[in-house]
């Protein structure tokens, strides 16, 4: 344990038909980001918290605190927990008005829930709908008033699962930034869970990825996310190569960019729209990457880069190929067919071909 | 005049038998709808029961049961000296055990389409498991007890085998109006039987009527949810 005791465990092991969950990580950071798959196991690990739902063996110790540990026979009930749980339907009491929703668990909360509960309020934008039926709102204000009422019932950690999963983009667009700034000003200790990439990279410096119930990478969100979407962990057909890069010179002229990588590499990319920081994020899905086994010669695309081919990962009819270009990896899609042409396996030399349209910003503020 | 005291003594009856059922009634329903346990089958049939045996069977079961020699009747004679055989209390009894089918089958299926979930993130916020049924489960679950509130209380009201078996059919004092009917047909007396079918039909068009619209009312909610 940390010295400030902020630590975070999680240790669950569940068999349910055909499901199995055996998910063992740790961080210290308050705010953490489950990441994978829909059908990983995400929505049930956060039942098992709010103890909603019961795990084969379970330890779980949250901001330094054990709120589950059924190796000493610790498993409190769900209304003693003090866990916020949000979730993805945000289950308002329909019969209720928003602010009789919110306040349900005021007994609990106290005084300090309602001092809370007041500021979430205010952060969210909700003060408005407070006379409206629960059952009138839409998706983002159900999630807003949902959160809301966790919070006003005294939650020591909140759960929050895919709260942005049910919107169209626009929405989302728009709903996201209270969530920060939730983060930032109610400071309470939060695991968020979604399967989008930008959404995780904005809202926790902690990320654990989950996949078929494994908790299979847990680390910093710009490290983790990289390797995890580079990999395919959610699907391969989504696969794509992240990078955090630095613009070096922007050629307004030919409406293309150049940026660089932490280790020196270049690429180009279209100049417009840009993120109006020095340093950002970009995306290169790994479907969009040419693989050739020999120098392509002069091409159209704007970028070619010659590397190593360290990993092939094949998965019915496509392989993931990963190529190490000077100590930054890769990975582009191919079919097996074209795999079984070109010859590549680990060690061979490989060239990769894109377009600068293929590099596009991603993260917070690349969003659509 | 005579009608409408039988009528009264029917609505009494009626009434009475719906307010012994509420509380066992909601909690048996509350059970089969959200827990599982062993045994669970078995307590289902044996609710369903009275609904498939026939009337006067449960009538005599009663009778022995509540008879100044049966357990049940037995001990309330020694303890208190009152007999229950033959008052207007045993008729609303009979009637409760004839229609707590009802109510349970239709509460039961209410709470069942309260979702699981949403009960959980009540007990998440702090709520013990009677505030949960009270403020989420029940309130839910409104238009479909009602349902089942006002169809016992319809089926009570028309209950003759098993309340003529332990209540007997005597005018003024358990005379309900389906005995009524039954006695006065047997007596040659159609035009009063008829009379008091009139008002059966009455008291059991509105009852219905009611226990439908409630029924609608919840449909439409849903929707509109």
């Amino acid at each position: 344990m940390n010295p400030s005791g902020r630590y975070n465990q999680i240790d669950l092991r569940l068999t349910a038909g055909g499901f199995a969950l055996a998910f063992e990580a740790e961080w210290d950071p308050p705010v953490c980001a489950l990441f994978g798959p829909s059908g990983a196991g995400k929505s049930t690990i956060l039942e098992i918290i709010a103890g909603v739902r019961a795990a084969g063996s379970a330890r779980v110790v949250l901001d330094g605190r054990t709120v589950i540990d059924t190796g000493r026979g610790d498993v409190p009930p769900a209304r003693v927990r003090r866990i916020g749980w949000v979730p993805q339907d945000a289950s308002l009491f329909p019969h209720l008005t928003v602010r009789e929703n919110v306040r349900y668990g005021l007994r609990r909360g106290g005084v300090d829930g309602e001092t809370r509960l007041t500021a979430a309020i205010e952060v969210l934008e909700i003060g408005g709908l407070m006379d409206r039926p629960a059952g009138a709102l839409s998706g983002g204000e159900r999630q807003r008033a949902a959160v809301a009422r966790a919070i006003g019932s005294g939650a020591r950690v909140l759960l929050l699962d895919e709260p942005l999963a049910s919107l169209d983009a626009p929405l989302r667009a728009r709903v996201f930034p209270l969530f920060v700034r939730l983060r930032d000003e109610i400071g309470l200790p939060m695991i968020y869970v979604s399967h989008d990439p930008d959404e995780v990279m904005a809202i926790a410096p902690h990320v654990v990825v989950i996949a078929q119930g494994r908790c299979v990478a847990s680390g910093p969100a710009k490290d983790v996310l990289g390797e995890a979407a580079r990999d395919g962990i959610y699907d391969l057909h989504a696969a794509e190569n992240r990078f955090e890069v630095r613009l070096v010179e922007a050629r307004a002229a030919e409406g293309v960019a150049v940026v660089a990588l932490d280790g020196g590499l270049r690429l180009q990319m279209h100049a417009a729209p840009l993120p109006e920081r020095p340093v950002f994020t970009v995306a290169l899905r790994a479907e969009e990457i040419i693989l050739a086994a020999a120098p392509p010669g002069p091409v159209s695309a704007q970028n070619v880069v010659e590397g190593i081919v360290t990993d092939v990962r094949a998965v019915g009819g496509h392989a993931l190929v990963t190529v190490d270009v000077g100590g930054e990896r890769l990975a582009a899609r191919v079919t097996r067919q074209s795999l079984d042409r070109l010859g590549l396996a680990a060690g061979a030399r490989a060239w990769l071909v894109f377009k600068a349209g293929a590099v596009r910003a991603a993260g917070p503020t690349g969003r659509p | 005049m005579e009608t409408l005291a039988i009528t009264l003594l029917t609505l009494k009856v009626g009434l009475v038998s719906l307010a012994v059922s509420v509380v066992p009634g909601l909690g048996l329903a509350w059970i089969l709808a959200k827990k599982r346990f062993r045994g669970r089958t078995l307590l289902q049939t044996l609710v369903n029961l009275p609904m498939v045996v026939p009337p006067v069977a449960v009538g005599l079961v009663l009778l022995l049961l509540l008879g100044r020699r049966g357990t049940v009747g037995g001990m309330l004679h020694r303890a208190t000296g009152i007999d229950i055989l033959f008052t207007w209390q045993a008729a609303a009894l009979a009637s409760a055990v004839m229609a707590f089918p009802l109510l349970v089958r239709a509460a039961q299926q209410a709470f069942a389409e309260v979702p699981d979930r949403i009960e959980s993130v009540a007990a998440s916020l702090g709520a013990g498991p009677f505030r949960v049924f009270r403020t989420v489960t029940l309130p839910l679950a409104a238009r479909g007890v009602v349902y089942g509130l006002v169809l016992s209380f319809a089926r009570g009201l028309g209950e003759f085998g098993a309340t003529n078996l332990i209540a007997g059919s005597i005018p003024g004092r358990t005379e309900t109006l389906a005995l009524g009917i039954y006695g006065r047909v047997q007596r040659g007396d159609d035009t009063g039987a008829l009379g008091l079918a009139c008002v059966s039909v009455l008291l059991a068009f509105v009852a219905t009527y009611l226990s439908e619209l409630s029924l609608a009312r919840a449909a439409a909610g849903r929707g509109a949810r």
